[in-house]
């Protein structure tokens, strides 16, 4: 069968098309929805991300490069900033407000993630915005959202992870509520919030008038889990947290030689057996009681220490390799280094190197998740340095002066 | 009824399971008319339209049922491709291919035909064949090792993130697709990874081994990227209530000792700033436990929030049915469907200004637009109609 993809190579070699051409978006983000313009200028969206002069504050989260704080090393901000150009503006001085309209009036979208009504005190809400620039699209990402009695609350991933219901039911019984690893209700939040822009995008083209989108992130946690409701609407369950046993028993963890291997021990039972008891490992489970997956359950502890003598003569990659091709969905718990070490992203050219010259090096990042028939990527540029494009914006698009420049700059604005 | 933002815009549904139903999910919500392919057969379990799984990631869908092992199915198929503007699968990957009905056969009859394929490890690449869900990839990603609170003990998350994750990003490719085919009139085929998906969530973190090779382990609640302390997890008064507490700046900081009455051990050196605090993270969240096991989690969070301490309570499933603050932004919502009666769910929590549900539905029965679609978008003749019924390819 014919490759789409035979003919294309992940990375252009410049001066192609890509997916979001024409789409302009200023970033007033901090970490809450960096990603989200980030998504879209991976897609070739124009992104112009503000920081107030000295830097965003995102930049101090770390990993930093050489491994000591550095705003301009922030791993953790060059990710989030991939293909984005930077500005410094303060926004909260007058000057730097009129300079902001200026440039709303020249974009597509804003995104922003300041507490709910700091943006009306400065006289930049959406009302006015829309005022500018009735196209306007305004995603606002906040804890809790615009509305609602805890719309002032401070938050933070940790906070949003909690409130929305993650962390309970992550961990195991004899172990406090545990939150994923990373900022992820940031990565959702900013999923969705992509999701409403370019919605928004396709509304304006019928009724050529800008919206504002209000995301939470604590609505947005609660979203990126399937079952918890249901269960708890239709089957009035409360989920529990059950370490390594997920759900209804349907995937555990067990040890083997040298590592940890995810099993779904109920799926192909008798050809699980089989196998073990080729090895002669299989005990009792040959009898008939066991093919009731009811019965599995109740006895699940049984099973549990039968399947970890049997899990604990072999490697992880036997049983995963092994179990791959006899179709169970079975794999190793790989730690950070075995996913860079993985073939199948190898293969697919998933990590790309992005040039960093400012430190005379280039960097390995994790690339968009997909793969376009008619488009390769093009070449990605690493986040802004503080106010790295001040000249090219405030001189090249809105045509400042260089004394405009330095009274500005002098006044502490840009 | 002001029309919705999808108005017009028509998918052919290939998605079963979670994945693929949660990006369809999305576009239905916001009107686009979303046709899901189903079968007796594969209509079971989580697929079975009488599930409660299945009424939540469905509404707003119509059904039709057809049998793609039926060699008669694929001239149908190709019809509804003709109509359609968007094909999305979350098959294996040969599945659609073995059914000839791959990109390369499907934009014959529909040149600027949109098609996303969701799939554990992508089309191409040594694994592309592995069987996956989304516990598997979260194994895959480093997600479930780094998710734990030590390397021994790996634990992971108690859902199947990566295909909500995938979800996601289905729904970010076939609206970018749509803006690229609006502006050029070209179609595309996008084939996207889970495995990649979730990668992506973890970024900063395989930048940071690729540069500096040091070996990075879970560390439970902990982060060593914060400048955050206290930050953690804290046992409450109740059984198993649990709250948050994030410590920013010096400010906050103050004020949370002013909270617990500015007890002694808040005044000694080691947990004079945030560095020093992080330093000695293991007393000083000990010190903070004895204070919080005194109090309802409720009370903890009222007294923090109250002065401008990011806290949180560790809400369960009940909690969050009776969140005011969920409730009040209309969260939780209610559709009737006519075998299940009143079922909520959850909203969108995409809003736009002026969001509406008024027009949707539950999700449909089994076979439910047949006539429909057959009949009224196919226009296929009575007779043609029933000798699909009677040769069992319409089911």
């Amino acid at each position: 069968m014919k490759d789409p993809f035979e003919k294309r190579e992940r990375i252009s070699k410049g001066g192609e098309k890509s997916l979001l051409q024409n789409l302009r978006i200023l970033d007033l983000a901090d970490e809450k929805a960096s990603f989200c313009s980030k998504l879209l200028a991976d897609m070739g969206a124009n992104v112009v991300k503000i920081e107030r002069p000295g830097g965003d504050p995102s930049r101090r989260i770390g990993p930093f490069i050489g491994n000591s704080f550095n705003p301009e090393k922030s791993l953790f901000f060059h990710y989030h900033n991939t293909n984005k150009r930077g500005i410094t503006l303060n926004i909260e001085h007058p000057m730097g407000r009129e300079i902001f309209l200026r440039l709303v009036k020249q974009t597509d979208v804003v995104v922003e993630t300041f507490p709910p009504g700091f943006l009306k005190g400065l006289q930049l809400d959406f009302e006015i915005l829309n005022e500018a620039n009735p196209k306007l699209i305004l995603l606002s990402v906040t804890g809790f959202g615009q509305s609602g009695p805890k719309k002032d609350a401070p938050s933070c991933d940790l906070v949003a992870s909690a409130y929305g219901g993650q962390m309970y039911i992550s961990g195991s019984p004899s172990t406090p509520p545990l939150k994923p690893y990373g900022e992820q209700s940031y990565y959702t939040a900013s999923l969705f919030g992509a999701i409403g822009i370019l919605l928004a995008l396709r509304k304006r083209e019928q009724t050529g008038r800008g919206d504002q989108i209000d995301i939470s992130l604590q609505e947005s946690v609660l979203s990126s889990f399937a079952h918890v409701m249901i269960r708890y609407f239709h089957e009035k369950i409360i989920t529990q947290r059950q370490g390594s046993l997920y759900g209804d028993y349907s995937f555990f963890i067990l040890p083997c030689k040298n590592g940890y291997l995810l099993m779904a021990p109920f799926q192909q039972w008798e050809m699980l057996v089989e196998w073990m008891e080729s090895e002669g490992m299989a005990e009792d489970l040959k009898e008939m009681k066991w093919q009731e997956e009811t019965y599995r359950i109740r006895n699940f502890k049984h099973l549990f220490e039968i399947l970890k003598r049997w899990t604990e003569t072999h490697t992880v990659e036997e049983l995963f390799e092994i179990g791959q091709l006899m179709r169970f969905p079975w794999a190793p718990i790989y730690s950070p280094k075995q996913v860079l070490e993985n073939p199948q992203l190898k293969e697919r050219k998933f990590f790309i190197d992005v040039d960093h010259p400012e430190i005379e090096t280039s960097i390995q990042y994790p690339g968009p998740p997909y793969r376009l028939s008619s488009i390769s990527l093009p070449r990605w540029r690493r986040a802004p340095l503080i106010g790295e494009d001040n000249r090219a914006i405030y001189q090249g698009e809105l045509g400042l002066s260089d004394e405009e420049m330095k009274r500005l700059s002098s006044l502490n604005v840009i | 009824m002001v029309g919705q933002i999808l108005d017009g815009v028509r998918i052919l549904d290939f998605t079963w399971m979670l994945a693929g139903p949660y990006t369809t999910r999305i576009l239905a919500d916001f009107g686009a008319e979303v046709i899901k392919i189903q079968s007796e057969k594969t209509a079971k379990g989580a697929e079975s339209n009488l599930s409660a799984y299945f009424n939540a990631w469905n509404r707003n869908k119509r059904s039709i049922t057809l049998n793609l092992s039926h060699p008669e199915a694929r001239e149908i198929v190709l019809k509804l491709v003709s109509i359609s503007d968007i094909v999305i699968e979350n098959f294996s990957p040969r599945v659609m291919s073995n059914w000839g009905l791959n990109y390369e056969a499907l934009s014959k009859v529909r040149p600027d035909l949109i098609m996303v394929s969701i799939s554990a490890m992508g089309q191409t690449g040594p694994w592309k064949d592995f069987v996956a869900f989304g516990q598997t990839i979260q194994a895959l990603s480093g997600m479930t090792f780094l998710s734990s609170f030590t390397k021994d003990s790996p634990s992971g998350l108690g859902y199947a993130y990566a295909d909500v994750i995938s979800g996601l990003y289905g729904a970010i490719a076939v609206l970018a697709g749509l803006q690229y085919r609006d502006q050029t009139g070209e179609g595309q085929y996008i084939d996207l990874s889970e495995l990649e998906a979730l990668c992506t969530l973890l970024g900063p973190t395989l930048m940071d081994l690729s540069v500096h090779h040091q070996e990075i382990l879970p560390k439970g609640n902990r982060s060593d990227d914060l400048m955050a302390a206290p930050y953690g997890c804290y046992r409450c008064l109740g059984e198993d209530r649990w709250c948050v507490i994030a410590v920013f700046n010096e400010d906050q900081w103050e004020n949370f000792c002013q909270v617990m009455g500015n007890p002694d051990w808040t005044q000694e050196e080691r947990f004079s700033t945030i560095a020093k605090r992080k330093d000695h993270s293991e007393e000083l969240d000990a010190f903070i436990g004895q204070w919080t096991i005194q109090r309802r989690a409720e009370e903890v969070v009222f007294l923090l929030q109250g002065n401008g301490i990011p806290s949180g309570i560790v809400q369960d499933a009940r909690d969050l049915a009776k969140d005011p603050q969920l409730i009040e932004r209309g969260y939780f919502l209610s559709l009737r469907h006519p075998v299940l009666g009143e079922m909520i769910s959850d909203a969108q929590p995409i809003r736009f200004k002026n969001h509406s549900t008024a027009h949707w539905k539950a999700a449909p029965l089994l076979g439910q637009d047949n006539r429909y679609v057959f009949r009224e978008l196919l226009g296929l003749s009575e007779e043609e109609w029933s000798f699909y019924i009677e040769r069992g390819v319409i089911q």
